[in-house]
């Protein structure tokens, strides 16, 4: 388990919480979270739908209000301020204009942003490639598939190159192929010293993780390497080991 | 606040209609519509229209015609006559005092019974009943003809009560010709009257429909979320919404200027800018408004429930076809609440009457305080987390 004591704005992470809860009327989304992601991380959160891992991103992205606890972003607390331009977030739902090409939506992003426009332009056509989409950059969202669509949105959250990416589910949608293309890109960007949440429901994309965390009822039942994990539960796969840990919970 | 990023959500908002053809169309086919249908078929009856009367009648033995055609029009619904001035005021040189309430749009008129009224009214009477040549007596009518059918009606009125009173009294013909002065809109046509209603009605209309519909399909599809998570302050989101809508409603008041000039010949006695500046505020406001309601909204279908709720009130109560005296007695407070019959009063101030800011600053200031107390208030409520 993450060491839930110490600073909570130590140097070497790229987010941590302390005792992070958020309560909506009688339901407890997310409770008494402590975590500590280290810089240049690929941490994966895995857990059931309603476990709290979105719950907990909005939170850090300062789109909800924690009831109680507290979050910090490369040393700042949340909601952020000075470092908002360092984070990138791909939210749930695809989150794009539709209305918009996805060169418009990358440069309206871009723009928030304040990338400059010779960067911007390198970028652009490094993302499109990356998410396969170069023939359609000036095809309108609304026309594009919704595999197509959820590759656009994060092409629109990588635009800035952002030091820490939140990313809620990047692959759903996204057929094998891509996906083999998204996860090679996510390497990349690791090496490049990025720091990467992301939330899944695939257990072989858990596994291609340095760090799993496993969430159960807003709580963070386990936390470990994969191979951590599997190991302390006896498990022959991340399924297992978080069925394993899930019981332990109850029990 | 950064420009670049105001002009970056502008931009998007702007792009974002175009592809969208059916909203793009509708923004400059309702005002056109709108415009072309009330143009062809509207007709409306006016009441309890302020007027000011100065009786310098002396009257004559047997009483006096001008009282006794003051009490028939006060007998009428059609004038709330707001003072009589007789000759002990003449202190206070009534006739121009009474023209000056006209003049600042105090007053739909003023009424001006001469010294020999009653007098000169009798002779001829006289004359007539012995067929003898006669110059009619005569009676000064002043008007603001802003409105024609308010000017229409005040001058029907008055024809109306002096036959009257001639008829029972004595059973003839009247021998009194009314003279009709126009301080305002002296060719003004029902459509001069009702363009700048019609324009700030799309204003408030399309902006605000556009904002509470595109701002709720924001949030539902998280583009808001991804927005608030970019180093957009939410000031500058609703800035960046109210530069692109206020541009939208410039545009919309200029096809309905251009539709009233080339098809209808209205006319703009004041400045063309001025009477835009006022659409224009009145245009960010109702963004505002749309953004605030939107915050409310869940989905689409309930922000367009909240359509008819701006809608009634604004068009019954907002000065667009008959002026607020006009209203029943109970709701005319309600009007001073309606940003909508500022827009409307400004306008045609400027376009009829060829005021200037000098002039209209209160409708200004009101528009203004609205505009700026909505985008605080919907800044506020972006920024209000759960």
């Amino acid at each position: 388990m993450a060491d839930s004591k110490g600073s909570s704005d130590s140097g070497d992470d790229a987010v941590s919480t302390e005792k992070l809860r958020k309560e909506y009327d009688d339901l407890v989304a997310v409770r008494d979270l402590d975590l500590r992601i280290k810089k240049g991380v690929l941490y994966g959160m895995i857990g059931p739908n309603g476990s709290g891992k979105t719950t907990m991103i909005k939170v850090l992205m300062g789109l909800l209000k924690p009831t109680s606890g507290s979050g910090y972003i490369l040393g700042e607390r949340v909601p952020l301020k000075k470092n908002i331009a360092r984070i990138g977030y791909m939210p749930q739902e695809m989150a794009v204009y539709n209305d918009l090409s996805i060169h418009e939506n990358l440069q309206l992003f871009a723009e928030l942003y304040s990338v400059k426009k010779e960067i911007f332009a390198k970028r652009e056509r490094e993302l499109i490639e990356m998410v396969d989409l170069v023939e359609r950059r000036d095809s309108a969202v609304s026309q594009l598939s919704g595999g197509m669509r959820h590759r656009v949105s994060l092409a629109c959250t990588l635009i800035h190159d952002p030091e820490v990416l939140f990313l809620d589910e990047p692959t759903v949608g996204v057929d094998p192929e891509l996906r083999v293309g998204f996860w090679d890109y996510f390497s990349k960007l690791r090496q490049k010293g990025k720091t990467i949440i992301m939330t899944t429901h695939y257990m072989d994309e858990a596994v291609r993780c340095d760090v799993v965390g496993m969430m159960r009822g807003g709580k963070l039942i386990a936390e470990g390497s994969p191979a951590e994990l599997m190991r302390a539960t006896s498990a022959k796969n991340l399924e297992d080991a978080f069925l394993s840990y899930s019981r332990e919970g109850k029990a | 606040m950064k420009l670049d990023r105001v002009l970056a959500i502008s931009k998007k908002n702007l792009k974002s209609l175009r592809r969208d053809k059916r909203t793009f169309a509708f923004i400059f086919m309702v005002p056109f519509m709108m415009m072309l249908l009330f143009g062809y078929t509207f007709g409306g009856e006016v009441k309890d229209l302020k007027v000011y009367i100065v009786n310098l009648d002396e009257g004559a033995p047997v009483g006096s015609l001008s009282w006794d055609i003051i009490n028939e029009l006060n007998s009428t619904e059609t004038m709330n006559i707001v003072d009589i001035y007789t000759a002990k005021d003449i202190a206070l040189d009534p006739v121009n005092h009474s023209i000056d309430k006209v003049k600042n749009a105090e007053a739909w008129g003023t009424i001006v019974f001469g010294k020999n009224f009653t007098n000169e009214t009798l002779a001829n009477f006289f004359l007539l009943a012995h067929g003898q040549q006669f110059e009619p007596s005569n009676l000064e009518l002043h008007l603001d003809g802003t409105n024609p059918n308010v000017a229409n009606a005040l001058y029907a009125s008055v024809n109306v009560a002096i036959q009257q009173v001639l008829k029972d009294k004595y059973g003839a013909t009247p021998a009194v010709a009314v003279e009709k002065d126009m301080v305002y809109g002296e060719n003004t046509q029902f459509i001069d009257f009702f363009a700048p209603g019609i324009m700030g009605l799309a204003g408030l209309l399309v902006t605000f429909m556009l904002t509470i519909v595109t701002f709720v399909r924001e949030r539902s599809s998280s583009t808001l979320e991804r927005l608030l998570t970019t180093p957009a302050t939410e000031g500058e989101i609703v800035s960046g919404y109210a530069i692109s809508f206020g541009i939208l409603a410039l545009a919309q008041s200029s096809v309905i200027l251009v539709t009233g000039v080339l098809l209808f010949n209205i006319q703009i006695e004041g400045s063309f800018l001025l009477a835009l500046l006022v659409i224009f505020l009145l245009g960010v406001g109702s963004m505002g408004m749309g953004l605030l309601l939107s915050s409310v909204a869940k989905n689409e279908l309930q922000a367009v429930q909240f359509i008819p709720l701006v809608f009634i009130p604004s068009i019954l109560l907002g000065g667009i076809f008959w002026p607020i005296e006009a209203i029943p007695e109970l709701l005319r407070p309600i009007s001073s609440f309606i940003p909508l019959s500022y827009a409307v009063d400004g306008a045609r101030s400027v376009m009829i009457r060829g005021w200037g800011i000098d002039q209209i600053w209160w409708q200004v200031t009101v528009l203004t305080l609205f505009a700026i107390v909505m985008l605080v208030l919907s800044t506020y409520m972006l920024k209000r987390r759960k």
